[in-house]
């Protein structure tokens, strides 16, 4: 079989994946991307959508006008990243909630410590991946 | 042979991409230079080139993952691997603020002939707990067991590590974290049989019997492999009469602190002290190299000290810096220095080695680009691993946009 028509069903198969599955009300909106500054005031986990982990959730306060936004980060971040109550945090990401609402943010990228973790790429497709096991192998130079 | 390889990679790629609908696929290709493959005086420079594969798939909270791996070393092709493993992972609430954490995995590295005896088969097992006893507070459990067999059964070992860690976060911006470890690996059978003859003639026949050429046992340079076994030549095994196996056990505490400052840098120092607490290593002399999962060296080989700093910037253009320089003074008991005609020293070997890290990370819309520097000096009592060098890696990764968009994934 040659290489190049190998490759064209990946292709294929790579290219379909993104129209499946996308949920009408819920969903990383890139018009409506928003960039949020303050401070973390609760870390919780919590059920968000059936059929899927329980979210790392965090409360964040704009200090500017005190005003909370729910911040969705992801499922496996619970374990991965340590993060506390009364840091400061900047994240960027899609404002939903409808009116009455409390504004909820699903994160695209969190900033703090002078760190960047990227959970979603600009179109808001996941790139996040599991817990600790996914932790093991070398040690290189260089990786931190 | 590059379209035979090929003839097997696209169908594996092919399968999991499909399967993978809904998840995560991640491609990465990282290249490096090093001036010193085999971490020894005896310095060879080597180009590796090392591409990935890892598919992550959710059901619910169960979360499934697999990763294809494969490294191509210009110099020494012998050393080039490949790598596959699978395993699931569970997250377990309970409450809001808590969560238990369990996995379990599988997979293999297999290696070209010449090293051959570093080839294994795995297995591990992870089960962690996390809870927030305040919001500025983190308290986490952790164990871990994992079961090896490689193609030589020296390397054999069946081992685990329990962790537990606190800390706590000040509105100084201000993190202590304080973390405690026990560990203990079991070769399961290390050592080769009492020579009927002199040492050196034994382990050279039964390293040959063993498929690894032929060798002088020695530190010599010749190795435990011999010739056909290119590069290294620093791991010696012991001989024993009554064969069984042999631990190695420790106990260790580390301290962390870091500070922010300002919304984009980072600081972080840390302190690590390990205790030997049982047994000792069972193999003569040991050898690391690099990006190869060595068998006779890990964290369970040492005691001793380590003291680490770090910084990390957010730049603008979402370009992120970071930086550590890494002091550690390692002895590893049951392991004994050397001369370099392979005489015994009767001392120990201990090693002291300054770190020097560099990270330079570009993100961009669906991946990321980065470059590393390192600069090691590692002084040792064994004068077989007095060596200096740079490596210099370089990469990308790119997320393939096979997930659902929405909020859930």
């Amino acid at each position: 079989m040659s290489t190049k028509f190998a490759l064209i069903p990946i292709l294929a198969a790579l290219v379909a994946g993104p129209a499946a599955g996308q949920t009408a009300g819920h969903f990383y909106d890139v018009d409506k991307e928003v960039k949020i500054e303050g401070i973390v005031r609760q870390v919780s986990l919590e059920p968000r959508y059936k059929g899927t982990a329980p979210f790392l959730v965090l409360s964040v306060e704009d200090p500017r006008d005190a005003k909370r936004y729910s911040i969705e980060v992801s499922p496996s971040w619970f374990f991965n990243q340590d993060i506390h109550g009364g840091e400061r945090v900047t994240v960027v990401g899609s404002l939903t909630g409808g009116p009455g609402e409390a504004p909820t943010v699903i994160a695209r990228e969190v900033r703090w410590r002078g760190e960047t973790i990227t959970l979603r790429d600009k179109r808001g497709f996941p790139s996040w991946q599991g817990g600790p096991q996914r932790k093991r192998g070398i040690r290189r130079f260089g990786s931190f | 042979m590059m379209i035979r390889k090929m003839r097997f990679i696209v169908p594996v790629l092919l399968i999991a991409a499909v399967s993978a609908q809904g998840g995560t696929v991640t491609l990465s290709f990282n290249q490096h230079s090093t001036q010193n493959m085999f971490q020894t005086r005896d310095a060879v420079a080597e180009q590796i080139s090392a591409f990935s594969l890892s598919i992550d798939q959710d059901f619910s909270a169960l979360s499934v993952l697999a990763n294809l791996e494969y490294s191509a070393f210009r110099q020494t092709a012998g050393l080039g691997f490949f790598a596959a493993d699978a395993g699931f992972d569970y997250l377990l609430p309970t409450g809001a603020k808590s969560a238990f954490y369990f996995a379990a995995g599988g997979g293999g590295t297999f290696y070209r002939q010449e090293y051959g005896a570093f080839s294994s088969l795995g297995a591990n097992l992870l089960g962690a707990f996390k809870t927030y006893l305040a919001p500025s507070s983190i308290l986490k459990l952790q164990w871990q067991g994992m079961y090896a067999v490689y193609k030589d059964s020296l390397f054999d070992f069946l081992s685990q590590i329990a962790t537990l860690s606190i800390d706590k976060y000040f509105k100084t911006r201000t993190t202590f974290k304080a973390d405690a470890e026990w560990g203990y690996k079991y070769f399961l059978h290390p050592f080769l049989p009492e020579p009927i003859e002199p040492l050196t003639e034994a382990v050279t026949t039964m390293a040959a019997s063993n498929g690894m050429g032929t060798g002088t046992g020695s530190g010599s340079g010749q190795g435990w492999g011999g010739q056909r076994y290119q590069g290294g030549n620093g791991f010696i095994p012991r001989t024993s009469s009554e064969g069984g196996g042999a631990g190695i056990g420790h106990i260790s505490l580390s301290l962390l602190a870091a500070q922010g400052i300002g919304d984009i840098v980072g600081l972080s120092v840390s302190a690590v002290r390990q205790w030997t607490v049982t047994g000792e290593n069972p193999f003569l002399s040991i050898e690391e190299f690099y990006l190869v999962q060595n068998p006779s060296t890990d964290s369970f080989s040492w005691e001793g000290r380590q003291l680490n700093g770090r910084i990390t910037m957010n730049l603008p253009w979402s370009v992120e810096l970071k930086a550590g320089y890494t002091y550690s003074d390692k002895t590893y008991p049951g392991v004994e220095s050397m001369s370099l005609e392979g005489v015994p020293l009767g001392l120990g070997r201990n090693d002291l080695r300054h770190l020097f890290e560099a990270r330079l990370e570009k993100n961009f819309r669906r991946g990321s680009l980065f470059l590393a520097y390192s600069w090691v000096d590692n002084r040792s009592s064994d004068p077989l691993f007095v060596w200096k060098s740079h490596f210099i890696m370089c990469g990308f990764q790119w997320n393939l946009p096979v997930g659902r968009k929405g909020g859930i994934s």
